[in-house]
C-alpha cells in the first residue's frame, strides 16, 4: 500500500513539470518561427532584386510581348558537342531609377567608408558608388584621410547622386607610418571611422526614432548586394562570414543548433573576444546611440583586435545574429587591389598632371 | 512513533505539493508573459503589413513608369539606343566570383547591354553559370578552353603570355554566327567592348561609346606603368599616342581603351585577335585589320577624362589555408567563395 502511494505521490509530484517543459517549449519556439519565415518571404520579394522588377516589368507588358523567356530560364542551342552547349538568356529591359527612390519603412544603411589618396583612390570609389547605387535607403558616410576635402571625393560624391555625408580627419603623420615598431601606430582608418561614429551621434541624438544600420565598409571590398539586405533586420549586432581574411579561404562565426554564436572558425587567434573582420558585421543604430562611449580604440591595439575593441563595449557574443543563412553564404570578400607599378612615370611624372585619374 | 512519522511525511508531501503547484502557477504566469510576446507579435504584424504596403506601391510605380514610356517606345523590346555588347574573358580563380559580382553591379546600371562572359575552361563551370542566372543581366554564357603552351603557368609574371586571346575571338565568333540570324539593318546596329573582369568602368564610359560609328578611343587610367595612356588629339583627331612603353606600336593603347562598332565587326568577318603577336601588340592586330590612325573617334572630352581604369586585384594570400589543408583542416570547399 505505502509503495502505490508513493508511486502515485512521484507520479503528481512530476507530471506537472513535464506538462510545463512541453509547453513552454512549444508555445515560446513557434509563433516567433513562424513571424521570422512571413517576414523573410516578404523582405526577398520586395528587396531582392532588380530581377523580380523584370520579372513584373515582363508580366504586366504583356499584351504584345513576344515570346522572351522570364529570368531563371535558359534557352540551350545544341552546336556539336554536348559541352558547345551555348546559353543565351535575354532579359526584358526594366526601368530603373538610381538610385531607387526612398522608402519611409525601410530602415537606412549607414555605410562608413575610411578612404585615402592613392593612385587607385577614384577607380575604387567609383565602383564601390556603382555598387551602393542599387541599395535602398543607403547613406554613405565617407571620410578621407586629409587635412580639406579634396575636390575629386567632392565632385565624384556629387555625381554619383547617392545619399552622403563628406567628412575628413587626417591621422597624424608619426602614426601612419608601419613598420616603425618605436612609434605607437593607429591602425589605418580608425580615427576616421571614430569621427564618422561621433558625427551618427551628433545628429542623431534627438531623433532617436529613426531606424538605422551602421556598417564599416573599406572602399576596395566586394559586396553582394545580398549582404546589404540581410544586415537590414539587424537588433543589435549582426555577423556572416567574410572571404579572403586571415589567409583563408574564408573566415566564419561557428553556429551552434540554437542559431547562437559560440565561436569563431579562425586561424589567426580564434581567442579574440571578436574574431571577425570589419566587414563582417553590422551595428543597430539604436546601440551605437545608447552606449555613446563606445569607439575603437586608438593607440595599443595589437594586430586583429580592432574590431573587438569596439564591440566588446556593445554587445556580448550571445547577443550576435548571425546572417547568410546561419554563416553559411559569402556575400562579402575582402579583396585587395594591386599597388599599380608607375615606372614610366619617372622622376618628373611622364603624363599631364592636370589629369584626374 | 510511526504515526508522527507518517504525520511527518504527509506534510512533507502535501508542501512538496503545494510548493510544485506554486511553482507551475508561476511558470504559467511566465507563460502569460508570452502575451507580452505577442505584443511583439503585433508590431512584427504591422510591420509585414507595411511592407506588404511598400510592395505594392512600388508595382503601382514601376505600372505607372511603364505607362509612361509606352507611348514613346512602338513595342517595349526594341529601344533606340543601340546595344553595347561587352565581351569578358573570365578564369577560375579564388577572386573570381567577387570581380564578377561587382562587374555586373556596374552592368546593371547600363540600359541596352548585352554581356557576353567567355570562360577559360573546357566546361561551363556551376559557379558562373548559377551566378549569371541571378546576376539580373541579358547575357551569353560562353567557354573556350585555352590551349597548354599558351596558358600562364603558377609563378609566370603576368605579362609573359597573352590572356584571354582565344575566348574574345570566341565571342567575336559567336557575335557574328549570332547576327545573322537577325536580318535588317537594326540588328547591325551596336557597339562592341572587351572588358576584362578586373578593371573599373564608370557609367559615363558606356554612354560615350554608344556612338561609335568605326572604332572610338579614349584615355586608360594606371596602365603602361603610368598613371593613364591616352591618345593625343589635336583638331578633332588622333594624331599620336602619349605612352611611356613602345609607343612604336600600330595602336599602342589597352584593350580597355576602344570599342569597335558592330558593323564593322561584321564587315570583317575574319578579324580577330592574334594570339601570337609580341607582347602588347594584341589590340593592334585585331585593329590594324579594322581602321586606320585617321579614322579614330576620340571619345570622353577629346581625350581629356579618364572614365576607365586598369586595376588589378592582389592574389589573396592563401598560406594558412594550405598548411590547414595539408593537415586535412581545410575550410568547407562545399562553400563557394
Amino acid at each position: 500500500m505505502p509503495k502505490r502511494r508513493d508511486i502515485l505521490a512521484i507520479v503528481l509530484i512530476v507530471l506537472p513539470w513535464t506538462l510545463l517543459i512541453t509547453v513552454w517549449h512549444q508555445s515560446a519556439i513557434a509563433p516567433f518561427l513562424a513571424i521570422r519565415k512571413a517576414c523573410h518571404h516578404l523582405v526577398k520579394e520586395i528587396f531582392i532584386i532588380p530581377e523580380r522588377l523584370a520579372v513584373h516589368h515582363h508580366r504586366l507588358s504583356d499584351e504584345g510581348g513576344e515570346g522572351r523567356r522570364e529570368a531563371g530560364g535558359q534557352d540551350s542551342k545544341e552546336y556539336c558537342a554536348s559541352d558547345k552547349d551555348i546559353v543565351e538568356v535575354v532579359r526584358t529591359e526594366y526601368v530603373y531609377t538610381r538610385p531607387p527612390p526612398w522608402s519611409d519603412v525601410l530602415p537606412t544603411i549607414h555605410i562608413i567608408t575610411p578612404t585615402y589618396s592613392r593612385p587607385v583612390q577614384k577607380a575604387e570609389l567609383t565602383r564601390i558608388a556603382n555598387t551602393f547605387l542599387h541599395v535602398p535607403n543607403l547613406h554613405w558616410i565617407l571620410i578621407e584621410d586629409s587635412q580639406r576635402r579634396t575636390p575629386l571625393v567632392t565632385s565624384l560624391l556629387r555625381e554619383t547622386g547617392l545619399n552622403y555625408t563628406h567628412l575628413n580627419v587626417e591621422t597624424p603623420k608619426n602614426f601612419k607610418v608601419r613598420g616603425d615598431t618605436r612609434d605607437p601606430r593607429i591602425p589605418r582608418g580608425t580615427m576616421q571611422r571614430n569621427l564618422a561614429l561621433r558625427w551618427l551621434r551628433e545628429t542623431f541624438k534627438n531623433n532617436n526614432s529613426q531606424p538605422g544600420i551602421v556598417y564599416f565598409a573599406d572602399d576596395d571590398n566586394s559586396y553582394s548586394l545580398e549582404l546589404f539586405e540581410e544586415m537590414r533586420s539587424t537588433r543589435k549586432v549582426s555577423v556572416w562570414p567574410v572571404a579572403f581574411v586571415g589567409g583563408l579561404r574564408y573566415e566564419s562565426p561557428k553556429v551552434n543548433a540554437a542559431g547562437k554564436v559560440y565561436g569563431w572558425k579562425t586561424v589567426f587567434d580564434p581567442h579574440r573576444p571578436f574574431a571577425i573582420d570589419m566587414a563582417g558585421f553590422a551595428i543597430n543604430l539604436k546601440l551605437i546611440l545608447a552606449k555613446p562611449q563606445a569607439y575603437f580604440k586608438l593607440r595599443g591595439v595589437k594586430g586583429g583586435y580592432q574590431e573587438s575593441s569596439l564591440l566588446r563595449e556593445l554587445v556580448t557574443l550571445n547577443d550576435l545574429e548571425p546572417k547568410a543563412a546561419n554563416c553559411t553564404k559569402i556575400l562579402v570578400w575582402h579583396t585587395r587591389t594591386e599597388k599599380p607599378v608607375l615606372v614610366n612615370e619617372g622622376k618628373k611624372g611622364f603624363t599631364d598632371p592636370n589629369m584626374e585619374i | 512513533m510511526t504515526a508522527r512519522m507518517k504525520l511527518k511525511l504527509k506534510t512533507v508531501f502535501v508542501l512538496y505539493f503545494m510548493v510544485s503547484l506554486m511553482g507551475l502557477i508561476y511558470a504559467l504566469m511566465q507563460l502569460g508573459q508570452h502575451c507580452d510576446c505577442a505584443e511583439h507579435d503585433l508590431p512584427k504584424d504591422r510591420a509585414i503589413s507595411r511592407l506588404q504596403e511598400e510592395l505594392y506601391r512600388l508595382q503601382g510605380q514601376i505600372r505607372q513608369l511603364e505607362k509612361a514610356k509606352q507611348p514613346e517606345k512602338k513595342q517595349p523590346p526594341k529601344s533606340s539606343l543601340s546595344t553595347i555588347f561587352v565581351i569578358t574573358p573570365t578564369y577560375a580563380r579564388l577572386v573570381q566570383k567577387a570581380e564578377l559580382t561587382r562587374l555586373s553591379q556596374t552592368f546593371l546600371h547600363v540600359p541596352q547591354l548585352h554581356w557576353i562572359l567567355v570562360e577559360d575552361s573546357p566546361r561551363k563551370t556551376p559557379l558562373v553559370s548559377n551566378f549569371l542566372m541571378k546576376c539580373g543581366l541579358t547575357y551569353t554564357h560562353l567557354n573556350v578552353p585555352t590551349a597548354k603552351e599558351r596558358k600562364l603557368q603558377e609563378g609566370d609574371p603576368s605579362w609573359l603570355k597573352p590572356r584571354g586571346v582565344e575566348q574574345r575571338n570566341e565571342g567575336l565568333r559567336w557575335l557574328r554566327e549570332d547576327r545573322k540570324t537577325e536580318p535588317g539593318d537594326d540588328g547591325q546596329q551596336g557597339v562592341v567592348y572587351f572588358a576584362d573582369d578586373d578593371n573599373t568602368y564608370s557609367l559615363q564610359l558606356f554612354e560615350e561609346m554608344r556612338s561609335t560609328q568605326r572604332v572610338s578611343i579614349w584615355p586608360v587610367g594606371l596602365v603602361g606603368g603610368m598613371k593613364f595612356e591616352s591618345p593625343v588629339v589635336e583638331g578633332g583627331k588622333v594624331v599620336r599616342f602619349h605612352t611611356g612603353w613602345r609607343p612604336s606600336r600600330p595602336f599602342p593603347m589597352d584593350m580597355a581603351g576602344f570599342a569597335v562598332s558592330l558593323r564593322l565587326v561584321l564587315a570583317n568577318p575574319d578579324a580577330c585577335f592574334d594570339g601570337e603577336a609580341p607582347m602588347g601588340f594584341l589590340e593592334s592586330s585585331l585593329l590594324k585589320g579594322l581602321v586606320t590612325v585617321d579614322e579614330l573617334e576620340p571619345k570622353a572630352d577629346n581625350c581629356t577624362k579618364v572614365l576607365v581604369w586598369h586595376t588589378r586585384t592582389e592574389k589573396p594570400k592563401m598560406k594558412r589555408e594550405e598548411a590547414l589543408q595539408v593537415q586535412g583542416l581545410g575550410s568547407d570547399p562545399a562553400v563557394e567563395v
